[in-house]
């Protein structure tokens, strides 16, 4: 880096993984992965969950260490003993589960581990303050002005952390970067940003290797995609000459393209209201109204965090809120979750691993979590397992046995296991937070049949996904929040991309989180 | 829009306030009931008395602010004690005395690198491990110094007890040297280590940080914090007792004194956040308290009582009142409600 | 599936404890006899009790852990010794409070712990002092009172082919835990919050109450290893409990319980309580100065947490 704290041109790259092989344990994550990229080149890493994706990109950045095959960087033969030893060479990445620390400035988390320093030991603060404040130019206009060095990550919204994870590996000045899902939890904004910063370094000389699961973004941004199924790399398109069913039909074999519509059957007009919200404030939402009928899909959209997650759980009784909240017509002021279960509601939380699951505890004891106090004391436990087995069976939960440690599921899977626990209580209300993130297409579409069942039951559901294509294609109504409020009501025929996009958006042009230019398109 | 002032972060931004309140109602107590507390005599002697205390709990913070926990601490003074007393005697020359000091240092880092060993290179669970790393430097202490003897440079003794530089108390300028080499320390790359290493070892590790040697490093610096603690506290007594330390859960034991000192100092138990200034401020309340009950003529009873007691409520505090803050905060409608309500 | 094969800690504490009793029997021959076996058991089954308790705060999770156990078993034992006054038919008056006490120090423990936010292991700590000093206030420093004969009938005496009661004692405690754990509702909450508290409570699980239940039946089950301990000892002193303490943190964790929460069991518990009398008695049998025998007993701890304690590695 020079004086001016600009990023010099580093020297081309070009880099190739052969036949990588990982094991953990006895579950093989990597069979044969194979990829290579270089200066000025965009590679898209396809594939459905547990396909090695994940595994591939961190053997490359040397958090992995491969059982293997060979890492070959410039024409040598390397062997990254720590993700260190990887930096020394150019090559960083954006991880998909964060790599901050919560308790430390948004400065610090940047330039952790490569501070400027004076005198040879010392941090030099006002250095490190400028080159943030450079680095977060980058993304002006897509953050909240509250976003600033000396800012605890701990206070940040998730797409703000995710956009100074992307910004400290930027100050690396790395030559090859990998984007791990890092487009996840990023607003639309934010993402064109990123893909207008990702051909800015291309065109100076960097490699990208681009890991998603969003179709549309690879076609947008990548020059070429290497595909991956069961661990194995299936062939390097080059994306100007194939088609999205092409890609899909690598990532899951022989199974046809997924119809993303599903049929609507209509809403019974005597269906009873299950869920009825008037005027509701909490620390985000200001003031949001909404009825749900019983056998209805409810659509919740908008940009990330503007008030969904929020909704849902205040609906749930796991935060505070004011004013009212009716659940089958009858008043409720819910102080902990298992209030609103009685109740019959069920919440599908956002995070699988950290909210969603106990990782190391068996399927059996993950399904019947919420619902043990029907096996009596001691507990029947043949009974549990029967009931588990059924709703595994009816959710087509690929197990070796149900003592299985969740840990070991793939992320199509575990998502099955969440929403299978609640199906074991029948409910009445399901509340869903963005349950396809990061879930393979084939479970998704499984999932939408579930969805279809659930309604045809006449369970009412509350569906939040940060995936605009789903809500388009299975909800009859769609809400859209903006900055804690609803800012469009969309149905029938406007229910639309365009109409939810505009919503998206925000209706007022003086707001501040809005450039006129968006409201424009 | 998020308020980013919030209470919650204020302890991220002001460690010290907390502890600063407590230090302010211990001092005046203590001024009511002891008029001549802040004489310089009675002060020099009284911060003279929590130096060892606040050496250890320096020790100790570093260990838990890189998310470990050294219940050897107490130990490891008991066995530096021992190797100091045994090789000094009254009239050692210098040279003699710098390298018995030296040894005394020595011995405890080889301590503290032990423990580090034990749970950055093995990846023992730490509480469990210094446990068990403190039975052995125990009984090493009893197998150097088998009953409490053995004696000091009375020289060196004599000045560390007169010294008052500028006329401020000894303990006073060595409590403000800590908090300043901690202040550069914690702008360095390496303090930035070791809050990364506590907050989130995997991120930390992830971002090239090396978690494994910062943690052995907080583990050697705790041994030789323990050997200086263990230093001030035999040049205070003049001799040696291998028990000193020892004794981790009994009032006055130093391990659970340090623990208790950093807790009540703000820093975070489970690593990644808080300081030494804290701590330091955390030992000199305890003191207090313990000056206060014998001040306040507290029948010896129940003196025990008295101080276990303060000590909870105080650790209780900070907790009670976020409990307090949370159920009002529950009970208020918010801004932008009650005012379209209003308008 | 199981990730490759392991043998359980349980299994492997069982293993060692056998071992060890027959390398005293190589050391001190003599070592080895039914009588020794069954002193033996009967010792390891006061440590047994006294760390049921901590074993169900250490699964619980969110850095559980109950130092407060070794006053608390002091209390209990002052409080029957002068409340039973070695009368038969105050003995189970004298029980139901100490096992009072022992829940409601438990009960201050589980409030600190989950209301107040106070990390577990400072409140306990900070509740072992307030204890410590209740017993001083309470007795002044005189002992008053005795034993009742039942109770050392009952508990310390061979009682059936030469066996102790305590040991039958130890064996119903032993299956009221394991249904406790593994055959109900509150075993499965339990191990939910020592895994994820998040999830715990997002599939409704009282998480606060449960905390507080937990330490709250640690003080009781300490309390009650407390009057326990009384019928072996048959005095007491201020110190009775103290020695306890750290063993009973030890036994747990070389039965295998995660010191990180939610995976463990009683019987792990019950066969590190084994192996930490055994290497104790075999030290005191071979008549080892003490500053050895603590250094003997540091390095096996740190040997057999090393054998199975370690925690995952940041690089796989």
């Amino acid at each position: 880096m020079d004086e001016e704290g600009k990023m010099a041109t580093p020297p081309p790259v070009s880099l190739s993984a052969e036949h990588i092989v990982k094991h953990f344990g006895g579950v093989v994550a990597l069979a044969d992965g194979n990829l290579d990229v270089q200066s000025g080149e965009v590679l898209a890493l396809l594939g459905a969950n547990g396909s090695g994706k994940s595994t591939l990109s961190k053997v490359i950045t040397g958090v992995l260490e491969p059982n293997g095959g060979e890492l070959v960087l410039d024409g040598e033969v390397v062997n990254f003993t720590s993700p260190q030893a990887a930096q020394k060479r150019g090559i960083a990445a954006v991880y998909q589960e964060l790599s901050l620390i919560p308790d430390m400035t948004v400065a610090e988390n940047i330039w952790l581990g490569h501070e400027p320093l004076k005198w040879g030991v010392r941090i030099d603060g006002q250095a490190v303050r400028k080159r943030t404040q450079e680095l977060l130019a980058l993304f002006e206009g897509t953050v909240q002005e509250s976003l600033r060095p000396e800012e605890p990550v701990s206070a940040l919204p998730p797409d703000e952390r995710q956009v100074v994870e992307i910004l400290k590996v930027l100050s690396l000045n790395p030559r090859l970067i990998i984007l791990d899902e890092a487009t996840a939890s990023l607003d639309s904004r934010q993402v064109r940003r990123l893909f207008e910063l990702i051909s800015s370094w291309k065109e100076a000389g960097k490699a990208i290797i681009f890991v998603s699961h969003r179709m549309e973004e690879i076609f947008r941004v990548a020059d070429r995609a290497v595909i991956l199924r069961n661990g194995k790399s299936k062939g390097a398109e080059v994306i100007a000459e194939t088609t999205e069913q092409q890609l899909v039909n690598l990532m899951i074999g022989d199974v046809a393209a997924v119809p993303r519509q599903l049929a609507h059957d209509p809403v019974p007009p005597d269906a009873a209201v299950r869920l009825q919200l008037e005027e509701v404030y909490t620390d985000v939402l200001r003031g949001v109204s909404l009825s749900l009928k019983d056998g209805e899909l409810l659509g919740l959209g908008g940009l990330q965090g503007q008030g969904q997650t929020n909704l849902l759980r205040a609906v749930f009784g796991d935060i505070p809120f004011f004013g009212t909240i009716a659940v089958s017509g009858e008043l409720v002021r819910f102080s902990q979750p298992r209030q609103a279960m009685r109740h019959g509601v069920a919440y599908v939380p956002g995070d699988r691993g950290s909210e969603g699951l106990l990782l190391s505890r068996s399927i059996l004891e993950n399904f019947q979590l919420p619902s043990w106090r029907r096996y009596g004391f001691p507990l029947r436990m043949e009974r549990a397992k029967q009931d588990a087995n059924r709703v595994a069976d009816t959710l087509s939960l690929v197990r070796s046995s149900l003592e299985a440690s969740a840990q070991n599921l793939s992320g199509g899977n575990a998502q099955k296991v969440v929403i299978g626990k609640w199906l074991l209580r029948q409910p009445q209300l399901l509340l869903l937070n963005d349950p396809t993130k990061g879930v393979d297409v084939g479970t998704k579409r499984e999932f939408y049949n579930l969805l279809a069942e659930l309604r045809r039951a006449g369970t009412a559901i509350l569906f939040y996904s940060s995936d605009d294509e789903e809500l388009l294609g299975l909800c009859d109504r769609v809400l859209v929040l903006h900055d804690g409020k609803v800012s469009a009501e969309l149905s029938g025929e406007r229910l639309t991309r365009s109409d939810l996009v505009t919503a998206s958006m925000g209706a007022a042009q003086d707001n501040d989180r809005v450039p006129d230019r968006e409201v424009a398109a | 829009m998020r308020n980013r002032l919030q209470l919650k972060y204020l302890p991220l931004r002001f460690p010290s306030l907390f502890p600063l309140i407590l230090l302010l109602v211990a001092v005046t107590v203590n001024a009511i009931l002891q008029p001549n507390l802040l004489e310089l005599r009675v002060m020099n002697g009284n911060l003279r008395s929590f130096l060892p205390l606040m050496l250890v709990a320096v020790g100790q913070t570093l260990v838990i602010i890189g998310a470990g926990i050294d219940l050897s601490i107490g130990a490891i003074v008991s066995l530096v004690t021992a190797v100091l007393v045994t090789n000094l005697l009254p009239d050692s020359p210098p040279l003699v005395i710098i390298g018995v000091v030296a040894l005394a240092c020595a011995a405890g880092m080889a301590a503290g690198a032990l423990n580090g060993f034990g749970v950055a290179v093995l990846r023992l669970p730490p509480i469990v491990t210094t446990y068990a790393t403190g039975f052995i430097f125990s009984g090493l202490a009893l197998w150097i110094l088998p009953r409490p003897g053995g004696s000091m440079p009375e020289q060196l003794a004599r000045l560390y007890r007169r010294v008052t530089p500028l006329n401020i108390p000894l303990g006073i300028w060595i409590a403000l040297i800590l908090i300043l080499l901690w202040a550069l320390f914690r702008h360095t790359r390496y303090g930035s280590y070791l809050i990364a290493t506590g907050g989130k070892p995997e991120a930390a590790y992830a971002t090239a940080v090396p978690v494994n040697a910062v943690r052995f490093g907080s583990y050697v610096a705790a041994g030789l914090f323990a050997a200086l603690g263990a230093l001030v506290l035999t040049l205070g007594t003049g001799s040696g007792d291998p028990r000193i330390g020892v004794g981790i859960t009994t009032t006055g034991g130093m391990t659970l004194d340090s623990i208790v000192a950093v807790v009540l100092g703000g820093t975070r138990l489970s690593g990644g956040q808080g300081g030494v200034a804290g701590s330091i401020l955390g030992v000199i309340i305890l003191g207090l308290i313990r000056n206060i009950i014998s001040f306040a003529d507290v029948p010896s009873w129940n003196q025990t009582l008295v101080d276990a007691t303060i000590i909870i409520v105080a650790l209780a505090a900070p907790g009670l009142i976020g409990w307090i803050r949370d159920r009002r905060r529950r009970a208020l409608p918010p801004k932008e409600m009650v005012q379209e309500v209003a308008g | 599936m199981r990730d490759g094969f392991r043998l359980s800690p349980t299994l492997l504490a069982v293993l060692l404890a056998a071992g060890l009793f027959f390398l005293g029997g190589i050391i001190r021959p003599g070592f080895v006899n039914p009588s020794q076996a069954i002193n033996i058991v009967r010792l390891a089954a006061f440590l047994g009790i006294i760390a049921a308790g901590q074993t169900l705060v250490i699964i619980s999770g969110g850095e559980g852990i109950d130092l407060s156990i070794g006053a608390v078993v002091t209390l209990a034992a002052i409080l029957t010794y002068r409340i039973n006054a070695g009368q038969n038919e105050m003995v189970l008056p004298a029980l139901a409070a100490a096992l009072a006490a022992g829940a409601a120090v438990g009960f201050v423990n589980g409030i600190g712990v989950a209301a107040l936010r106070v990390p577990p292991l400072v409140m306990t700590l900070g509740m072992a002092g307030v204890v410590q000093g209740l017993i001083l206030s309470y007795t002044q420093g005189n002992m008053v009172g005795s034993t009742a004969p039942i109770m050392s009938q009952y508990i310390s005496r061979p009682l059936v082919l030469g066996i102790p009661g305590v040991v039958f004692i130890w064996l119903i405690l032993a299956l009221l835990m394991w249904l406790l754990l593994e055959r109900s509702r509150y075993g499965k909450h339990l191990f939910a919050i020592g895994v994820n508290r998040t999830t715990a409570r997002l599939s409704g699980v009282h998480v606060p109450l449960m905390v507080i239940l937990t330490y709250t039946l640690s003080g009781l089950l300490a309390a009650f290893g407390g009057f326990i301990l009384l019928g072996f000892t048959g005095v007491v002193f201020l110190n009775l409990g103290g020695p306890y303490l750290f063993p009973s943190v030890a036994a747990v964790v070389v039965g295998g319980t995660a010191i990180s929460g939610g995976k463990g069991s009683y019987s792990g518990t019950m066969a590190g309580a084994l192996v930490l009398t055994l290497i104790t008695s075999l030290l005191t049998a071979m008549q080892m100065e003490d500053a050895f025998r603590q250094i003997i007993l540091g390095v096996t701890l740190l040997v057999l947490i090393s054998l199975y304690g370690r925690q995952r590695g940041l690089r796989q």
